[in-house]
This record gives C-alpha cells, sequence and structure tokens, in this order.
C-alpha cells in the first residue's frame, strides 16, 4: 500500500479523531478557564481556607503526572463510588483540573504584576476597591497574561493525547487503531504530528494576532 | 462638619512605620484652604510617607488625619468619597495605559461622580486645553512623553474637582528639559488659588510658589516656616546642611 492509499484509507479515522481532540480540548479549556479564576481569586483571598483550597489543588495538579490524574479519576474514583462515567468526561474532568491549576498561577502572577502604582492612582481619584480591581487591575492583567495562557492552551491540547489511554477515541488513540491494523507507524504518527502542528500553529497565529490588537505599546 | 475655620489638612501626632522601622515619628500640622505648602528634605527622610497618609494611601500607625474635619480611615466607610476630594500627582504618573488620555480623564467623574459621559468629556476637554494637550484627547499614554503624562496626570486628578492637590516628586522622573512644563501648569493653579502639598526637590520653584515650606527631617518636621525663613535663615544645622549640599550643585 502506497502512502496515499493509506492517507485516504486512514483520513476518515484521523479526521473524527481530530474532530474528538478538538471537542475535548475546547470543553476542557473552557472549564479550565473558568476553574483558573476562581482559584486564582481564591488564591489571593483573604480567607486562609479559600487560599489553602488553591494552594493545594495547585500542589496535586503540579506533583502528580496527567496520566495518573486521568487513571485515578476513570478508574479510581468511579470505581470507590460504584458509578461509572465516560471517558471524555473522565478526560474533562482530568483536563480541566489540571489546566485549571496551572491557569489560576498565571492568572496569579498577571495580576500581581500590574504595577502597584495603578492601584494607588485608582483610589486617589475615589475608585472603589472592587472599581479598582475590574476597571483598572483585570484589564491590564488579561493583557500581562495572553502569552502564558496561550502556552498553556497549547500544552493542554497536546495532554489530550494522553486521555488516549482510558480508551477514548481522540486522535492519538485513532492513530494506535489504524498503526495495530496496517503495520505503518512511521507514516500514521508523521500525520498526526503534522495536525496536532497545524492546530497548535493556527492557535498561535491567532494568538499573536489578539496580542497585537491589544498591546499598549506603540 | 467642615466650616471656615477647620484647617483644609489636619494632622495630629502622625506615626507610621513599616515593619520596625519608623519613618514619621510624630508630625503635628494644620494646612489651611488655599496654602501652597512644599515639602522638602533628604530622602529616605519620610516625606512622600507623609503626603501618602494625607489621603490615606498609607495607614498611619498612629495619629489622625484630618481633611475638612474628616478622619482619613482606610476603614471608614466614606474614605472612598473622602479621597475623591484629594487629587493626587505621582512621580511615575501612574496613568491608566489601557485607556485613551480622555478615558483616564473621565474614568472617575463618570464612576464616582455619575456625570454623564459627554458632560465629562467637556470638561476633560477644558482641562486638557489648560494643560495644552487638547490634541492628545485620543491619545494612549504610552505614546506621549514624560513632560506630556504628568500634564494628563494632573488633568486627571483636577477632574474630580479637588479641594487639595498632593504632588508627590512630580518632576523628579523627568528629562531636564520637561521639568518646566509641568511646573507651569502647578504654578498656574497655585496662581487659582488651589490647596496643594508638594514634595519636591525644586528648591527654586519651592522658593518661589510656596506659602509655606516644611523640611522633614528623620521623620519629623524640622523646620516649618514661609520660603524665605527656611531658605535664608535655617534655624537648624541639619537644615543649613541638606540647604547647602542642593543648592550648590
Amino acid at each position: 500500500m502506497d502512502f496515499f492509499s493509506l492517507l485516504q484509507e486512514s483520513l476518515p479515522m484521523l479526521l473524527q479523531g481530530m474532530g474528538l481532540t478538538l471537542q475535548l480540548s475546547a470543553v476542557s479549556l473552557f472549564f479550565a478557564m473558568i476553574i483558573g479564576i476562581v482559584a486564582s481569586l481564591m488564591g489571593m483571598s483573604k480567607n486562609i481556607v479559600l487560599r489553602a483550597i488553591n494552594k493545594a489543588l495547585v500542589a496535586v495538579v503540579r506533583g502528580t503526572p496527567l496520566l495518573v490524574q486521568a487513571f485515578f479519576i476513570y478508574f479510581g474514583i468511579t470505581g470507590l463510588l460504584g458509578i461509572r462515567i465516560t471517558a471524555f468526561l473522565a478526560g474533562t474532568i482530568a483536563l480541566s483540573l489540571n489546566a485549571g491549576g496551572y491557569l489560576s498561577e498565571i492568572f496569579r502572577g498577571g495580576i500581581q504584576a500590574v504595577d502597584p502604582g495603578q492601584r494607588e492612582a485608582a483610589r486617589s481619584l475615589g475608585l472603589s476597591a472592587g472599581q479598582t480591581t475590574w476597571r483598572i487591575i483585570i484589564p491590564q492583567a488579561i493583557r500581562i497574561c495572553i502569552p502564558s495562557v496561550v502556552n498553556q492552551w497549547c500544552i493542554t491540547i497536546k495532554d489530550t493525547s494522553i486521555i488516549s489511554v482510558i480508551g477514548l477515541a481522540e486522535l492519538t488513540n485513532a492513530a494506535e487503531s489504524i498503526i495495530a491494523r496496517t503495520y505503518r507507524s512511521f507514516e500514521t504518527w508523521l500525520m498526526v504530528g503534522a495536525m496536532y502542528f497545524i492546530i497548535i500553529w493556527l492557535l498561535t497565529l491567532l494568538a499573536r494576532f489578539v496580542e497585537k490588537k491589544v498591546s499598549l505599546d506603540e | 462638619m467642615s466650616n471656615s475655620n477647620t484647617p483644609k489638612v489636619q494632622i495630629r501626632d502622625l506615626h507610621k512605620s513599616f515593619g520596625n522601622n519608623e519613618v514619621l515619628k510624630g508630625i503635628d500640622c494644620d494646612i489651611q484652604a488655599g496654602e501652597v505648602v512644599c515639602v522638602i528634605g533628604p530622602s529616605g527622610s519620610g516625606k512622600s510617607t507623609f503626603l501618602r497618609c494625607i489621603n490615606c494611601l498609607e495607614e498611619p500607625t498612629q495619629g489622625t488625619v484630618r481633611v475638612d474635619g474628616n478622619l482619613m480611615d482606610e476603614k471608614a466607610k466614606n474614605i472612598d468619597e473622602l479621597r475623591e476630594d484629594v487629587g493626587m500627582v505621582f512621580q511615575h504618573f501612574n496613568l491608566f495605559p489601557h485607556l485613551s488620555v480622555m478615558e483616564n480623564l473621565t474614568i472617575a467623574p463618570v464612576l464616582r461622580k455619575k456625570m454623564e459621559k459627554d458632560e465629562a468629556v467637556k470638561v476633560g476637554m477644558d482641562l486638557l486645553e489648560r494643560v495644552g494637550l487638547a490634541d492628545k484627547a485620543d491619545a494612549m499614554p504610552n505614546s506621549l512623553s514624560g513632560g506630556q503624562k504628568q500634564r494628563v496626570a494632573i488633568a486627571r486628578a483636577l477632574a474630580m474637582r479637588p479641594g487639595l492637590m498632593l504632588f508627590d516628586e512630580p518632576t523628579s522622573a523627568l528629562d531636564p528639559e520637561m521639568v518646566g512644563e509641568v511646573l507651569d501648569v502647578m504654578r498656574q493653579l497655585a496662581k487659582e488659588g488651589m490647596t496643594m502639598v508638594i514634595v519636591t526637590h525644586e528648591m527654586g520653584f519651592a522658593r518661589q510658589v510656596s506659602d509655606r515650606v516644611l523640611f522633614i527631617d528623620q521623620g519629623v518636621i524640622a523646620e516649618d516656616g514661609t520660603p524665605a525663613e527656611v531658605f535664608d535663615n535655617p534655624t537648624h544645622e541639619r537644615t543649613k546642611s541638606f540647604l547647602n549640599k542642593v543648592l550648590e550643585a
């Protein structure tokens, strides 16, 4: 079988896998952003319990491999509770918590990187603490965060491949199925690599455009 | 609470420590409405901390600051309203870089005074004309020179129609050729009767514009008098040696 026949034969399955990869990425990153924002606010809260929850999330996410987190959620917790969830749901939970933990650190760093003089200037004009945070600090923190957030998105999109181990037929899992049938490892992984690369490349282009658009430098 | 006899600013037994470092060691001072007061002194003497206590950007460790008779206290419910009446200009301008020049001027009046946007823009335009920057209304702060930024910062503070203006070394971060344009705006403001407290190293400006000069050293007011008294007849050895150092330069 030449390369083009292989491509023709396996492309539908790979595209289907890529579709699932994109779905898993989008849903997970959506929840990861929410978790990240909430957790970063908790991390900067005056309440010691909220701060502790944030610290625990970040420590666990950082301290254990995503592979272990996925297994733990899909087999460990479901086994303990005697319930069954889909691989997609388990993957979403694992990736959301994982990326959410990292994003919360990125958001906290961004907020703390805003010049303290900005808060002082806003308060000296009479703006309340809330008005200062939402009108002055957050808009600047977002700009500071963009490169690191996009970086985390890229990592998480690629990390969806790890979810293949719990049987979700996303792109990497699809590749394994194709190779099991065709024994064409080199060409298949080359195609799969190219597909991941294109997704990340397009995202990076978009990010660069947005970054330029909101830049404050002349 | 305020009447014509109440000083604009009333400071009693003001102490401020950062950790174990006591920066202000008991300051008593009244500033009358319409007075222009320049605060001078060696770096690290506590002049900026003194100024920042007036609008409660720093909370006193001990003692009280009153503006128009109202206690400036971070925990007070009305602290935001009290700050609306005290404009502040910073050494590093602290313009909001994500907002245009005009938005810098209108954000506080719109959010705090519930002013209509159109009205706030009109007021903002008048102020920009006063500081000679009417053509920069739509510019972003990062495209301005240091002197222009500081003039916008003064206009931004004035947009809240404050009764008192605080200046924290407003020309110290400027290139020498831009100092004049900022001092001119401040001179004009003084002439119009604004109550001003100015921490500065510009001795010529202090002598020429102020009604009163405070020399702060080691956390206390060491000298308090007219420019002539403080510059020409300082009573303390410390004042003399400080003035010798800065004036011969």
